[in-house]
């Protein structure tokens, strides 16, 4: 039980000690702007969960959502695009090629990783500089986005802008909430809703677990393990693809220096919410969580004014207190096992 | 120190004159989860001698040596060490005490190099900094000793087998071990080099070293050892010299005479054709030209010592390694499985003989476990169906009989006994509806009463009609069950025994190279 929900547990804890000590902390506009923080790394942790759960470990996320946002954003307000398919075709445009981009470069990670046979941790360190340094270049250096003054199609790229705007920084009306409900936050809560299920619902999911618990059985067993392998960095990728769309949307340009060293906090968010590095364990809900945990302390020791170098020792802190607490509930379940 | 060796030499040296045993176990009895591996057995060791052990697979020749070694304690009867009675903590205590055990899956580190490895854990050092040269020129000289005439610095992953043995027996000269123990070294070795390692152990006898020589080959166990203890089911059979023994007599003591099984009824005469056909199979170095058929409702046994090949000609069949010549047909048609899945499409399933390693993901359920190969079948559109997975594992549970009665899927299968989640792998592999099913060393480890379930379902298995091949060490085991047998010996077929021929003796014979 307690190992089960010990992470929710340290989150509810956490927040009690927030209403109770941080003016402002519970109040609703608030609790809605944690979530929006913390969309872009549950989503990175959501994916993370999947490589990690299979034993591997997706170091190129960060960098992911730097490359994808620079070609994002650069889909989006090209001149080309947007005189031959409208303002609409670019946002869908846009849309294809944030997420296609990362899924393709998170299936060339797994596929090296699977059928190539190079550890995980040295394939996705290569495409994190890859990707990074493929970022600047597109760029040169500096971001893409709002169209500088005097531009003759500034009113398309504008309007594509805020198209794209509505997604990354757009808020839902609801009755009670005065800025309403932060469109991000409404999409991480969809994909991680829809990342449990495939989790623990489909043959993928099972496959996924089986993988990281035993590989040589799953193989055994028939379970095609490269291809589920690919698959899991697929979908690390794609979620880098879809929170560097929300990125870009937010700010309304993609930088190339968005998204660094977003990949340690998404194994970070992973690991709170319960996932092993050694493979097997993990769930996206565990993920949202572990996202959600570090999200609030930030929230919290901001609110207090605490400087943010704090905030780096208490997220450090709160890893190893995690990960020390799964181990010793491990050695205390293990004993009256074979 | 050096005064203290010097002593000890002199002792040894007097030991060799007296024959005071310089290792003796009395009654010592070591117990596992479901199994006695040692029964109350003494065996006693004197400095300058070659003592070897030998004895079927699971006789205890293994748990012995790991006495031997410190990396297990007796849980009854005593060891003693140079006359007094010792208990040894860990195996850095053993060897402190001067007990060097070379196993099979030699303990060197590849990247480092003979010199490095020769005094791992014993480095000469000067403040922390390593004396690199010192230690170089007595690794060359120990080498030297043996033999073995190499640069001592290149990686020990360049080295040969017979090297790499050689490199583990200058680390015992290197630390004045009194006994070395040797675990089947000869197994991988050519001829040449068993000769040459002969020598060398000749010579540590001559220094008043005691060799414990633990051995299948019983060729070279009379060539090498002065005496032989003969284990059989964790029991010491027989003890004597060598030259009182022929090879003969000491098949009879490693068989025995009890057969523990009752035999299954073995009346079904198979008409049908062949579901499997195997041709000439040959992967060098594991198997060669092994060729057998199985007809439904049909059990195979398959005998050998271990390393004879077996479990690699059924990991070949399975899809999971491939061979390199050679042919095989399923019901008639060519079959050469590029993966599992493939094998387990086809109709063959494979259990392997680790089920902790290879056969359960120990994470998972009982239920997840069961449905891992057929899962396809109980999902639509990639989703699974709940109810219908339950149902389904439940069936293969209960057929299985997973004990406690009613079966209770939802247990994490890391939780069960070894005879349950071998029970598990079987409800696994009931699940896929194969035609053909290989069992590897289906009841090791396994108690009694789950043994004897597993018999009835191997046995039930053939009757439904399924082709098996069942892979096992224990003797008794396929006499009970194996309407024949065929017995591998160093990558080959050496023979196929049935009806009258088939008699432990006779397998035994075959497997152990005597002509």
């Amino acid at each position: 039980m307690i190992r089960r929900y010990g992470v929710v547990f340290a989150l509810l804890a956490l927040c009690l000690v927030a209403a109770l000590f941080v003016p402002g902390f519970l109040a609703l506009g608030n609790l809605t702007t944690i979530l929006l923080h913390v969309s872009v790394n549950a989503i990175l942790a959501l994916g993370m969960t999947f490589v990690i759960v299979t034993g591997g470990i997706d170091l190129s996320v960060g960098s992911l959502v730097g490359f994808a946002g620079v070609l994002t954003a650069a889909a989006l307000t090209s001149t080309g695009t947007l005189d031959a398919v409208g303002v609409g075709g670019a946002t869908l445009l846009a849309l294809l090629v944030g997420t296609g981009t990362g899924a393709a470069v998170g299936a060339a990670n797994g596929a090296l990783t699977a059928y190539g046979r190079i550890a995980p941790f040295v394939v996705t360190l290569a495409t994190m500089t890859i990707a990074r340094g493929a970022a600047r270049l597109v760029t040169g250096g500096v971001p893409i986005g709002f169209p500088a003054e005097g531009d003759p199609a500034f009113a398309q790229k504008s309007a594509a802008l805020d198209a794209l705007h509505a997604i990354g920084g757009g808020r839902i009306p609801v009755p009670g909430l005065e800025r309403g409900f932060p469109m991000p936050a409404l999409i991480m809560l969809a994909l991680v809703a829809a990342g449990a299920f495939v989790l623990t619902r489909t043959r993928f999911g099972r496959y996924v677990y089986a993988i990281g618990g035993n590989e040589e059985a799953a193989r055994l067993s028939g379970v095609p393990v490269q291809g589920v392998k690919l698959g899991a960095y697929a979908i690390s990728g794609g979620c880098a693809g879809l929170a560097a769309i929300l990125l870009v949307g937010q700010l309304k340009s993609g930088g190339p220096d968005a998204g660094l060293l977003y990949e340690l906090n998404a194994i970070a968010a992973a690991v709170i919410g319960g996932a092993s590095l050694l493979g097997g364990v993990g769930t996206a809900w565990g993920a949202l969580v572990g996202a959600l945990l570090i999200g609030v302390l930030n929230n919290g020791l901001d609110l207090l004014g605490v400087q943010s170098f704090w905030q780096e020792i208490a997220k450090g802190a709160i890893i190893l207190f995690a990960v020390t607490f799964d181990v010793w509930t491990k050695r205390g379940g293990g004993d009256h096992h074979a | 120190m050096q005064t203290d060796r010097k002593r000890r030499r002199e002792k040894q040296v007097a030991g060799v004159h007296c024959r005071v045993s310089l290792l003796a176990l009395s009654a010592v009895t070591k117990r596992y989860p479901g199994v006695t591996a040692l029964d109350a057995v003494d065996f006693t060791v004197e400095a300058g001698v070659v003592h070897a052990v030998v004895g079927e697979n699971g006789a205890g020749k293994s748990t012995l040596l790991k006495l031997v070694a410190g990396a297990e304690r007796p849980d009854a009867g005593e060891i003693r060490w140079d006359g007094a009675p010792v208990t040894f903590a860990s195996p850095r205590d053993a060897l402190r005490r001067g007990i060097t055990v070379i196993y099979q899956e030699l303990a060197l580190v590849p990247n480092l190099g003979a010199d490095a490895n020769i005094f791992l854990g014993m480095e000469r050092a000067h403040g922390g900094v390593l004396q690199a040269d010192a230690m170089r020129a007595a690794a060359a000289k120990a080498l030297g000793e043996l033999g073995l005439f190499i640069d001592p610095a290149q990686p020990v992953a360049r080295l040969s087998v017979a090297q790499r043995q050689l490199v583990e027996l200058a680390r015992a000269l290197v630390r004045d071990a009194r006994l070395v123990a040797l675990d089947e070294p000869t197994a991988t070795l050519t001829a040449h080099e068993v000769a040459h390692l002969a020598t060398q152990i000749d010579r540590l006898t001559t220094k008043g070293i005691a060799v414990v020589f633990v051995s299948h080959r019983l060729d070279e166990v009379r060539r090498l050892a002065s005496r032989i203890t003969v284990l059989r089911d964790g029991r010491r059979v027989w003890t004597g010299a060598t030259i009182e023994v022929d090879e003969a007599a000491l098949i009879r003591h490693m068989v025995g005479r009890d057969v523990a099984y009752q035999r299954h009824p073995a009346g079904r005469a198979p008409h049908s054709a062949p579901v499997l056909e195997v041709q000439g199979l040959t992967r060098s170095p594991a198997f060669y030209d092994v060729s057998f058929s199985l007809r439904p409702g049909e059990i195979v046994g398959m005998a050998g010592l271990v390393g004879a090949g077996r479990s690699e000609v059924a990991r070949a069949l399975a899809g999971i390694e491939p061979w390199a010549a050679g042919a095989v047909s399923l019901s008639g048609t060519p079959y050469r499985p590029r993966s599992p899945r493939e094998a387990i499409d086809r109709g063959l399933a494979y259990l392997p003989e680790d089920r902790q390693r290879d056969g359960l993901v120990l994470r998972f359920t009982v239920r997840e476990n069961v449905t891992l190969p057929v899962l396809r079948r109980f999902a639509a559109r990639g989703q699974i169906r709940r109810e219908d997975e339950i149902r389904g594992a439940r069936a293969a549970a209960t057929a299985v009989d997973l004990r406690p009665a009613p079966p209770d899927i939802e247990r994490p299968t890391v939780q069960l006994s070894g005879g349950n989640q071998q029970k598990v792998v079987v409800a696994k592999w009931l699940l896929t509806d194969a035609r053909i099913i290989v069992f590897d060393e289906p009841t090791r480890g396994v108690d009694v009463g789950a043994k004897v379930d597993l018999h009835r379902q191997i046995r039930s298995l053939a009757d439904l009609g399924k082709a098996v091949l069942l892979i096992s060490s224990e003797l008794p085991e396929l006499l009970a069950l194996a309407d024949r047998v065929l017995v591998m010996r160093a990558g080959r077929v050496a023979g196929e025994l049935a009806g009258e021929a088939l008699s432990a003796e006779r397998v035994m014979a075959l497997a152990v190279e005597a002509q």
